[in-house]
């Protein structure tokens, strides 16, 4: 049997759902029409702006549910399910309770806030079907653990092999051992190839400087340059390992403070409609 | 295949220590898994390492899982087993020892690097999540609420609830002003509002309370409401339609602004046929008709007439159209055909084709029409000239008195002055540069007198005068007796000037059609045809309440209006001194009911 999304959750329950609102608000929104045209302020725009409201309170309260240990509510993959569809179902129902006015003001901002967050969420739903997968072919059957050990060890190896060539080999064997980060800052987490990695300047060296030797040294040159090369193998699937796992949390960096951002607006948004009635 | 695995440990002192197991199975797997036989419990071991088996010839060989194996030092991928070789399967080193008797293979293995000691225990700290770095969901988060909160909801309630406290009403960072409550602000304002600028407070008083009529009529003083409560009744049925409950009674219910430059004012039906389709369910005594849809359900329009002789309400009887054919007691001769004939009609400088708007000329607003006037649209061709060797006399127009004294003079100046006019007198022919004895001058002025009293009859009964106005000889009048003004009765002209008061019909608005296309007179002979169009009329152009694809929108907004008394509403406002029926209307009378409606109207905005 294949694996299940949460997008497939109970057959599509909630895509269900939330395709029964956004078809309920559409028609809502088309029948009723106020006398001063459709807007927010309309009994439509008050229904649509009420169940907006409630559901991006409700979907926030995922945050929440997934920190506690009894979410017996469906199961998590549930209120993911349930996150992304009536989540994607905002954009038409926010959309027909504003009746497509925009402004320089609060209720856009809110509005803007709450799009936002939609589409980094998208970008959360991309992650997740993409990069779990990208990890484990990646990986096969190592840990990153696994891979750091590895390296370690070909380290000591690297080191042990560069000690009857030249100076200069073991000067550069010994940068790639001390000074080749996995991870890093966050723009290091998220490059493809860190720049001025000592292992690269190291492969590139050897290669290089390798010509010049002769006789043993050439033979123990090549030994350590397959070594290198193979230490340069994990390395990439190392940081590999950390680019995906960094890009399959970055976008909830975006998603979670836009959504409280969100809450403060909405909040706002709806203070200011009653205060100046 | 028969398998001896020696495990070798060493304490601290590097002696071994033997362990060894005999297996019987086809093929021995290598890994940190734990369905491999042979189980290398390291992070540093693959899932699956390497496999080791016995070929069908017997000989013994190591196959790597994936990728290659470190065998003495070389990578290969499928090697044959010798006694002697060493495997290298991550930290542990395989070394393939000679098989004792009745094995097939011995293998011993053993833990050359033990695990780091400080990933053994878990305490190696690795950057390699975005949580061990500066970003932090927790800290953005307050952030971003925060600043959210405290610039579009803290910052407006607090000034707004105490304009002079702590926080200012406005900033101007970079010549840019914004207000606290800028950002609260939906949307444009109706054009008119925009002078309020940026004071919300104008219209929203109380916090949390929608804005009052009180608000409205601070600017709005004379707005009148949907009818006149003038009366006991009328004061009643005001409550109990649109003072039932606080909403209802709203200017805002249905003038909402913040929607733009016309969005103030409601252009839909359902505003008044949600009443006015089933009016009796709400008002049992009422005598209006119901009306849901101009394309359906209007009835025809009702004309308002002027009543001959009447003053007063009862001046203006409202009679339908459709009915039996109407006509207006103008009191005026005029056919319009002889007007409007293509072959012109006879002017002081020969013949003129006439046009409409020869003597209907629109008004300010363009909408309705200046009142013809004699002066102004009939005199240039109907001169009142009475005496063709004097051209440039006319009697004036209006008084009888004055006519008649107006002919009397000239006729008198004309025999007592030296004049060319060949006048008869009973003594002969005057000789020149005589003057008249007194007797003479008596007889003379005898003369003139007849002469003039029978030009006057003329006018009345005969021409000019005649020619237009319905003239009949007083009964008690002597042909012979000296004309006086009580000799003639001259019916008062009573042109209606409003044909429908009730509502408003933008001529200019409709310019691009002829005249004739709506007001059938080529051919009418008199003056009591009336050439009101009919709503089948209004309908051949608007549609109803469904905007039609074919048709021009026929809202009860586009002819009615709401406010009685606004502006724009259906009740025209009058000129001064008329009334809305076009009567002459005298201000003074505090008596006419009238007077209160058209001061108010007059002094509207």
């Amino acid at each position: 049997m294949q694996h299940r999304t949460f997008l497939e959750y109970r057959r599509y329950r909630y895509l269900k759902i939330a395709l029964l609102l956004v078809i309920a608000s559409i028609v809502a929104y088309s029948i009723h029409s106020s006398p001063v045209g459709r807007y927010g302020g309309s009994p439509v725009g008050y229904v649509l702006g009420s169940i907006a409201a409630a559901l991006i309170v409700a979907l926030m309260w995922l945050g929440v549910q997934k920190r506690r240990y009894r979410a017996n509510v469906g199961g998590l993959r549930g209120w993911v399910s349930a996150h992304v569809y009536l989540g994607t179902s905002l954009i038409v129902i926010a959309t027909l309770h504003a009746g497509f006015q925009i402004g320089w003001n609060v209720h856009t901002l809110a509005y803007a806030l709450m799009i936002m967050v939609i589409v980094s969420g998208f970008f959360g739903v991309y992650a997740y079907l993409r990069f779990p997968s990208l990890m484990t072919e990646n990986m096969g059957e190592d840990t990153r653990d696994g891979l750091i050990l590895k390296i370690a060890d070909l380290d000591r190896e690297l080191r042990r092999v560069a000690l009857s060539l030249p100076d200069e080999f073991v000067k550069i064997v010994e940068a790639s051992v001390r000074d080749t980060r996995i991870g890093g800052s966050v723009l290091t987490q998220l490059s493809r190839r860190p720049a001025n990695c000592p292992t690269q300047r190291a492969v590139a060296f050897i290669n290089a400087a390798g010509k010049t030797l002769k006789g043993e040294a050439q033979q123990q040159n090549h030994a350590l340059y397959a070594l290198m090369l193979r230490k340069q193998k994990l390395v990439k699937r190392a940081r590999d390992d950390v680019r995906f796992k960094a890009l399959l949390d970055l976008w909830l960096y975006a998603h979670v403070p836009l959504s409280f951002a969100l809450l403060g607006a909405l909040l706002a948004h709806i203070v200011a409609v009653f205060f100046y009635w | 295949m028969k398998l001896l695995l020696v495990q070798i440990t060493r304490n601290r002192q590097g002696q071994a220590a033997r362990a060894e197991q005999t297996l019987e199975i086809d093929v021995l797997r290598v890994g940190r898994g734990s369905d491999c036989k042979l189980h290398l419990a390291d992070p540093r071991v693959a899932l699956h390492h390497a496999t080791i088996g016995r070929a069908s010839d017997g000989v013994c060989f190591v196959e790597a899982a994936t990728g290659t194996i470190k065998i003495n030092g070389q990578f290969e991928r499928v090697a044959r087993l010798r006694p002697g070789q060493a495997i290298s399967v991550g930290p542990f080193e395989l070394i393939v020892q000679e098989p004792p008797e009745g094995y097939d293979l011995a293998l011993s293995f053993e833990l050359l690097e033990a695990l780091p000691q400080e990933i053994a225990s878990g305490r190696r700290k690795l950057r390699a999540s975005l949580r061990n770095t500066w970003l932090s969901k927790r800290l953005m988060s307050w952030f971003g609420a925060v600043l959210v909160l405290a610039a579009f909801l803290v910052w407006p309630v607090m000034h707004a609830l105490n304009p002079a406290g702590p926080l200012p009403g406005r900033v101007t960072p970079a010549g840019v002003t914004i207000t606290a409550d800028a950002a609260w602000d939906p949307g444009p304002l109706a054009s008119g509002h925009h002078s309020f600028g940026r004071d919300c407070a104008k219209c929203h008083a109380t916090p949390f309370v929608q804005a009052k009529n009180e608000q409205c009529e601070s600017c709005h003083p004379s707005i009148g409401w949907h009818f006149a409560r003038d009366s006991k009744e009328k004061k009643a049925l005001h409550e109990a339609v649109f003072m039932q409950s606080d909403n209802a009674a709203r200017c805002a219910s249905c003038h909402r602004d913040h929607k733009g430059p016309l969005g103030l004012v409601r252009q839909d039906s359902p505003l008044c046929t949600q009443c006015h389709a089933d009016l009796k369910s709400r008002h049992a005594q009422t005598q209006l008709p119901d009306i849901g849809d101009f394309a359906r359900d209007h009835p025809a329009f009702k004309l308002s007439m002027l009543v001959p002789g009447k003053t007063g309400p009862e001046a203006i009887v409202r009679v339908a159209q459709g009915g039996p054919k109407l006509a207006e007691s103008a009191n005026l001769k005029f056919p319009h055909d002889v007007h409007l004939s293509s072959k012109g009609v006879r002017g002081p400088n020969g013949r003129v084709v006439m046009e409409c708007r020869n003597c209907h000329i629109p008004d300010e607003t363009g909408t309705r029409f200046k009142p013809t006037t004699m002066k102004d649209h009939c005199q240039a061709c109907h001169s009142l000239e009475f005496e063709p060797r004097a051209g440039n006399r006319q009697v004036p127009h209006g008084n009888v008195d004055d006519v008649i004294a107006t002919v009397r003079e000239f006729y008198a100046q004309a025999v007592l002055a030296d004049t060319p006019i060949d006048v008869v007198v009973q003594d002969g022919i005057r000789p020149p540069g005589e003057r008249l004895s007194a007797t003479q001058r008596q007889s003379a002025l005898n003369w003139a007198t007849q002469k003039a009293d029978k030009i006057t009859r003329e006018l009345m009964e005969d021409r000019v005068c005649f020619s237009c106005h319905q003239i009949t000889r007083a009964d008690a009048a002597d042909s012979a007796a000296p004309a006086s003004a009580g000799a003639w009765k001259i019916a008062p002209i009573a042109v209606t000037q409003h044909w429908l008061p009730k509502a408003r019909f933008p001529h200019n608005q409709h310019a691009t059609h002829e005249c004739g296309s709506c007001h059938k007179v080529a051919q009418s002979k008199s003056s009591s045809d009336i050439a009101i169009p009919d709503i089948k009329n209004c309908r051949e152009c608007h549609g109803g309440n469904a905007t039609a694809a074919d048709k021009a929108p026929g809202t009860c907004e586009t002819c009615h209006g709401f406010h009685v008394g606004g502006a724009r509403s259906g009740t025209p406002v009058p000129l001064p001194g008329t009334t809305p029926g076009g009567l002459p209307y005298d201000p003074k009378d505090s008596k006419d009911p009238r007077q209160k409606a058209v001061q108010k109207v007059v002094s509207t905005p």
